[in-house]
C-alpha cells in the first residue's frame, strides 16, 4: 500500500515560485537554523539565571555580561517573568515547532499554521534584530552572540517568506473568487470547499 | 502525535517540579497548582489519542494560559525559580497544544478529497 504522503498533489510547485515552498527540503533547514538560535539563546539564558558564571564572547569581551545584566534586561525579566534570553529562545523554538507542523501542502491545507509561523518568524524576527541593533546605543555595549542570533533571525525571514507569501496569495484568491469572508475564514482553518480547491488549482497551474 | 508525546513529558516535568524547585511545605497551593496542572496536561494529551476526544489537546491552551498567569500573582518581588518554571512550561504548552494530532498529514476534510481523487492512496488515519 502506497503512503498518502507520496500523493503527487502533496508535492507540487505553487505560484509565484517554480518549487514547493512547503516541502521538507524548504522547511527542515529553517527548523535547523531556528534550533541553533534556540540553543544560543538558552545559553545566554543560563547566564542570566546565574546557572553559569561566564559567557563566551570572542569580540567584545566583557561587554556581553554588561548587556545581559543591564537595566533593560532586568526590566524585561520583570515583565516576562523569565529572562529575556529565555523568552527569545521560545520564539526560536516556536519557529522550529511551527515549521515542522503541517503537510507538504500546508500553504493550502493549514493556512493558520503558515500564518502563525510567518508571524513568529517575520515580524518577531525583525523586531528582535532591531532590538539587538539598538543595544549599542541604549545599553552602550555589544554582545557577540546577540548579534549572531539577530543574523539568524534575518536569515530565517529570507528563508521563510516564500511559503507565507504563497499562503497569502491563496487566501486572497479565495477571497476574490468567493467574495465571502466566511469562505476565507473556513479556508484559513483548513476546511475544504470547491472554491478553495479551484483557487489552489489555479495557483498550482500558474507556478513557475 | 509527536506534540502529544511532548505534552505528556511536560506533564511529567511539572509533576517533578515541586521537588526539583523545593516548594516550601507551608505553601500547599504551589504544590497543588503544579500537580493539578501536570495531571490535566497528561490526561488531555492522552485523551487526544482517542477518536472521540481527539480535540482534548486544545484544552491544553487553557492550562498553558493558567500557568503563565500564575507567574503574575506576586509582582512585588522578582519571580522565584519555581514561578519562572511555571511560566516557561506554560509557554511551552501554549506552543504545543495548538499543534494538530496528525500534524504532517492534511486535515481530515482535505485528505478526504485527496482520497476521492486517487483511490490507491487509501490509508488508515490513525497511526
Amino acid at each position: 500500500m502506497r503512503d498518502l504522503k507520496r500523493h503527487p498533489a502533496l508535492h507540487v510547485a505553487v505560484a509565484p515560485w517554480d518549487y514547493n515552498p512547503s516541502s521538507w527540503r524548504q522547511r527542515i533547514p529553517i527548523c535547523l537554523i531556528a534550533t541553533a538560535g534556540f540553543l544560543i539563546a538558552v545559553y545566554m539564558g543560563l547566564f542570566q539565571w546565574r546557572l553559569i558564571d561566564t559567557v563566551w564572547d570572542p569580540v567584545f569581551g566583557d561587554q556581553t555580561k554588561t548587556v545581559l545584566t543591564s537595566d533593560v534586561s532586568h526590566r524585561m525579566h520583570y515583565w516576562f517573568r523569565v529572562p529575556d534570553a529565555a523568552f527569545g529562545a521560545f520564539a526560536y523554538l516556536g519557529d522550529a515547532i511551527f515549521g515542522l507542523a503541517g503537510s507538504t501542502r500546508r500553504w493550502q491545507y493549514r493556512p493558520w499554521m503558515v500564518v502563525l509561523f510567518g508571524i513568529d518568524v517575520i515580524p518577531l524576527g525583525i523586531v528582535s534584530a532591531v532590538l539587538v541593533a539598538l543595544q549599542g546605543t541604549v545599553v552602550g555595549s555589544w554582545c557577540f552572540l546577540c548579534i549572531v542570533t539577530a543574523v539568524i533571525s534575518l536569515v530565517l525571514v529570507v528563508m521563510a517568506y516564500d511559503e507565507v507569501w504563497s499562503c497569502l496569495l491563496f487566501l486572497n484568491r479565495v477571497r476574490r473568487k468567493s467574495r465571502s469572508w466566511r469562505v476565507v475564514w473556513d479556508t484559513f482553518w483548513g476546511r475544504p470547499s470547491e472554491i478553495a480547491e479551484e483557487a489552489a488549482r489555479e495557483l498550482v497551474r500558474e507556478a513557475g | 502525535m509527536w506534540a502529544r508525546v511532548c505534552e505528556v513529558m511536560f506533564g511529567c516535568w511539572l509533576a517533578m517540579s515541586p521537588f526539583i524547585f523545593r516548594h516550601p511545605p507551608d505553601e500547599p497551593r504551589w504544590w497543588w497548582n503544579d500537580f493539578g496542572c501536570a495531571a490535566a496536561v497528561i490526561v488531555l494529551a492522552l485523551a487526544s489519542f482517542h477518536p472521540r476526544t481527539q480535540w482534548a489537546h486544545l484544552l491544553g491552551i487553557a492550562v498553558g494560559l493558567w500557568l503563565i498567569a500564575s507567574g503574575y500573582r506576586d509582582l512585588a518581588t522578582d519571580p522565584p525559580p519555581a514561578v519562572q518554571n511555571d511560566v516557561l512550561v506554560g509557554w511551552l504548552l501554549l506552543m504545543f497544544a495548538i499543534i494538530p494530532n496528525d500534524a504532517d498529514r492534511p486535515p481530515a476534510g482535505w485528505e478526504e478529497r485527496l482520497r476521492e481523487e486517487k483511490d490507491q492512496f487509501r490509508v488508515p488515519r490513525s497511526e
